[in-house]
């Protein structure tokens, strides 16, 4: 029996979604949880998932939700145990509505078929967002989705979908922020798809910090439409779990779309932490760049799976990706996969990997300057991250980010 | 388009292969169709000890239980395996004792092919040569000179009966029948191919070649090479194969397996060149190879080179198992596609011994139709500190309706380990083109002129009398790509 499937009595399915809800669940168990003969998942094992029974999250007290503090101005959604529990500060441009309010617009971007995840998610299909962002709007202040989960003993399924879409000309800073209270053991397995639209000369910033206790498992994927002129940049900090995947699937669908996907991962422990990314450049003079560092100590295994794909006839495009993993223990292991799938002439691709150690020369020259070993080693790993948070436009969130790199 | 233009186009592309006429002998052929009745046959046909063909069985056994893969990124129609002939040899009356008595008609195939199979009086620059024919070794020339220095090079055929206990010790222990699917179908049915044995301590006097044809209509060729390097030795093989032009395709499933010992080095170049098909991606030969090399022995090496231009449909990763300390592995290749021809090639370097360095440069030049895939793996286990690899794959794109592709798998294991990656996809700049132009160099030249600049790299690793002839060969492959 299919653990996800084992305990669903109590989960009801709200009528607007029922449709949905059962071609999700034929997709899932039309596709299976993948193996590490999939080749999408070949270094991500995910037989764990399998052991677990889950549970699906019942509305949780809406007071239990930790006040979280950002040293930023910003709008705010809440998510508790996967649930939209409160909305903060909305500025005037922003839209936002229960996805029962807008289910026409679910699975126009995210591939259930392809996406055994986004399947299950559709399967369970009951909260989330829809947010839009109006014409020529530039919104100033981030907006924050903040999930949180409090999961006590028990192995909880949550299953978050937003649809965003922003219109034409406008713009917005997107923060998702992942935290849980309680047992730093505790399981649970957060399961999201965000459906991604940015109409022409939008853009969209959009950041992520995972944080989830590490025995928990984080598996997202932004599935994202970027139309003619229209930018979509994100960065991703991945820090917790046990097993997490963070997928962005891009599609440039208009002259001239952009994307930049950049992300840094630090780990310790266990974990396995995924990055996979999928830019498919469907027209010409589109662009894309992509940067992604990681730091693996302990028993840790970093995962990275890039892929450019440029259509025939997307010339003058160009791709470029970069992956660099930093090793720090002798049981620590990077599986890298960067690939280039080009079927047009006039384009100008790269990807390079590499992984390596600390460099004992440079060790050795700071400690003879009386730095501790320590201390030395954090700088070199500082250093090694900084240009993956250079990257990151608006100045209060670099260094928010650099922050929570640091102390959490 | 007309019937009328049909043998028109024929011409043109025969014009371009020039190896793709077919020589009338005539064969001793195995009934169609595969099982252990046709096993057993060929077994018998070599006069092959029980141990071997006990072995072949297991194969086929296992065979049957896999199924074909298909993860690689090319298409083709099914195979059917039971419309194949497993065992082709041009018939002879009593085994030739030297050289004067091969059949006339393949020795003048092999002249027609530029392959000498007879022995020169001048030493100078001279290669030994097993020259292979469907399913047999017809000649393997220099044999007493190299016996002189207790090199052995023969067919594997003559290897089993005269030299029982190497074959026994290490055929199929660098890839074992249970390896994959064409490696185990292969180790069903093989035929022939070249066993060379390069005692302790001696460097090769001359280059070994083996020179691969295919003859026969509907026949698979399933060659088996193997290689063993002693102690302080070193050997440069060069491998070629050419098959005539037919309308159906061929399938041919090959596997090298290397051994390298201490100190040793085994140098390896292929010149592939079998039929890829005409225009319009009709027949070629089917190649899927098995190729790898086990550097057992500390401080051993090995490198491949290899120039793709042949065969409609390419499956091949030359692979080094880098197991002995400070073991090298190189992998330099150019593949070249036009017209409908697919490849999907690369190499795997697996990192075990400590300080093990391997190196791997990828050209790949897709045009016309054609698609290309450069895949690759470089694997660090947990015990190979300091191990070291640097990879660099290019692709050129010529035209709009190629497609070109770099999938590289990078698994590490540990720390000490530096490995780099680098891939880039462009196509030959309008700059560049000018340049040539403006010097009255015409556009097919000024092409050729920037693919030869841009294999470089790789063609240097070729030894001299392969890398001329390679280079004429790219320039072939590449014929009306442009305008």
């Amino acid at each position: 029996m299919n653990p996800f499937f084992k305990n669903n009595d109590d989960f009801q399915t709200p009528q607007w979604a029922k449709g949905l809800s059962q071609e999700g669940k034929a997709a899932f168990l039309g596709i299976g949880l993948p193996t590490p003969k999939t080749e999408a998942w070949k270094y991500t094992k995910l037989r764990e998932l399998e052991t677990d029974d889950y549970e699906f999250a019942p509305l949780a007290d809406k007071g239990a939700m930790p006040k979280e503090e950002f040293p930023f101005a910003c709008a705010k959604i809440d998510f508790l145990n996967g649930q939209w529990v409160k909305t903060s500060n909305l500025p005037q441009g922003l839209t936002i509505k229960p996805l029962s309010e807008a289910f026409a617009q679910i699975n126009q971007i995210a591939d259930i078929q392809n996406y055994p995840f986004a399947a299950l998610n559709s399967a369970y299909l009951e909260q989330g967002v829809f947010i839009e962002v109006a014409a020529n709007r530039q919104i100033e202040m981030p907006l924050v989705l903040s999930y949180h989960t409090i999961p006590e003993n028990r192995n909880l399924l949550e299953n978050i979908r937003n649809v965003i879409i922003l219109n034409t000309g406008s713009q917005l800073d997107l923060v998702e922020y992942y935290s849980y209270t309680g047992e730093v053991k505790s399981r649970y397995l957060v399961n999201q798809v965000n459906e991604i639209t940015v109409k022409e000369n939008a853009q969209l910033n959009h950041y992520k910090f995972q944080n989830e206790a590490y025995k928990a498992n984080h598996i997202a994927l932004h599935a994202v439409d970027v139309e003619t002129a229209g930018t979509y940049k994100s960065f991703c900090l991945q820090k917790g779990a046990n097993i997490a995947r963070n997928e962005t699937k891009v599609k440039l669908k208009g002259l001239q779309a952009k994307a930049q996907v950049d992300g840094a991962y630090v780990m310790n422990g266990w974990a396995t932490l995924d990055t996979t990314t999928d830019i498919e450049h469907l027209f010409p003079q589109t662009t894309s760049s992509q940067l992604i560092k990681g730091v693996v100590g302990g028993d840790a295994k970093g995962v990275f799976q890039g892929k450019i794909h440029i259509a025939p006839n997307a010339v003058q495009t160009e791709g470029t990706q970069l992956h660099k993993a930093l090793l720090l223990s002798d049981t620590a292991e990077i599986d890298v996969k960067p690939e280039l799938e080009i079927f047009a002439d006039d384009v100008k691709c790269s990807h390079g990997a590499a992984s390596g150690e600390l460099d004992e020369e440079q060790l050795f020259y700071m400690q003879s300057r009386g730095i501790s070993r320590e201390d030395a080693k954090k700088m070199l790993i500082d250093a090694y991250l900084e240009d993956v948070f250079a990257r990151i436009e608006n100045e209060n969130l670099r260094a928010w980010f650099k922050d929570l790199k640091q102390n959490s | 388009m007309s019937t009328k233009d049909q043998p028109q186009i024929i011409d043109e592309s025969g014009d371009k292969y020039k190896y793709g006429f077919v020589t009338d002998i005539d064969a001793d052929t195995a009934p169609m169709g595969l099982n252990a009745e046709i096993i057993k046959l060929i077994s018998a046909k070599k006069q092959e000890p029980e141990w071997l063909l006990d072995w072949r069985l297991k194969a086929f056994e296992f065979w049957q239980t896999m199924t074909e893969p298909t993860w690689a990124k090319l298409s083709y129609d099914k195979i059917d395996y039971q419309s194949l002939y497993y065992y082709s040899a041009p018939k002879q009356k009593v085994a030739p004792k030297s050289l004067d008595e091969v059949d006339s008609e393949l020795l003048k195939t092999y002249e027609k092919l530029g392959i000498p199979l007879k022995e020169q009086e001048a030493l100078a620059g001279v290669v030994a040569v097993d020259a292979v024919f469907d399913s047999v070794s017809v000649a393997t020339t220099y044999r007493a000179k190299l016996a002189e220095q207790g090199v052995i090079f023969c067919s594997i055929s003559e290897a089993v009966r005269e030299h029982p206990d190497l074959v026994k010790k290490y055929l199929g222990s660098v890839v074992p029948y249970t390896d994959n699917f064409f490696a185990c179908l292969n180790s069903a049915v093989f035929t022939d191919g070249s066993f060379v044995y390069i005692p302790k301590g001696v460097r090769c006097p001359m280059e070994l070649s083996t020179y691969f044809r295919i003859n026969a209509k509907n026949t698979g060729q399933f060659e088996r090479t193997l290689i063993i390097a002693e102690d302080d030795s070193y050997v440069s093989y060069l491998e070629g194969c050419t098959a005539p032009q037919r309308d159906e395709n061929q399938l041919h499933a090959a596997i090298v397996e290397i051994v390298v010992l201490n100190n040793a080095e085994v140098k390896y170049s292929t010149v592939q060149n079998w039929y890829p098909g005409d225009k319009d991606g009709k027949g070629g030969v089917y190649n899927f190879v098995t190729k790898r090399a086990a550097c057992r022995g500390a401080n051993s090496k090995i490198s491949w080179t290899q120039v793709e231009t042949g065969s409609a449909v390419t499956w091949k990763y030359p692979s080094c198992v880098l197991q002995g300390d400070n073991s090298v592995g190189e992998f330099y290749s150019v593949a070249i596609t036009n017209n409908h021809q697919q490849a999907d090639t690369g190499t795997k370097m697996i990192h075990i011994g400590k300080n093990t360095t391997s190196k791997i440069i990828s050209k790949g030049i897709s045009a016309g139709f054609s698609n290309q895939t450069y895949r690759g793996l470089v694997r660090v286990s947990p015990k190979a500190s300091g191990a070291r690899n640097y990879s660099q794959c290019d692709s050129l794109l010529i035209g709009k309706n190629c497609g070109s592709h770099t999938v590289p798998y990078i698994e590490n294991r540990n720390k000490g380990a530096v490995i780099e990656h680098e891939a880039t996809t462009s196509k030959i700049s309008d700059e560049q083109l000018f340049y040539c132009l403006q010097r009255g160099i015409s556009e097919e030249d000024a092409v050729s002129l920037i693919v030869n600049g841009f294999c470089k790299e790789v063609m240097q690793h070729l030894p001299m009398e392969f890398a001329i002839e390679a280079a004429k060969l790219i320039n072939i492959s590449l014929e009306g790509s442009v305008g």
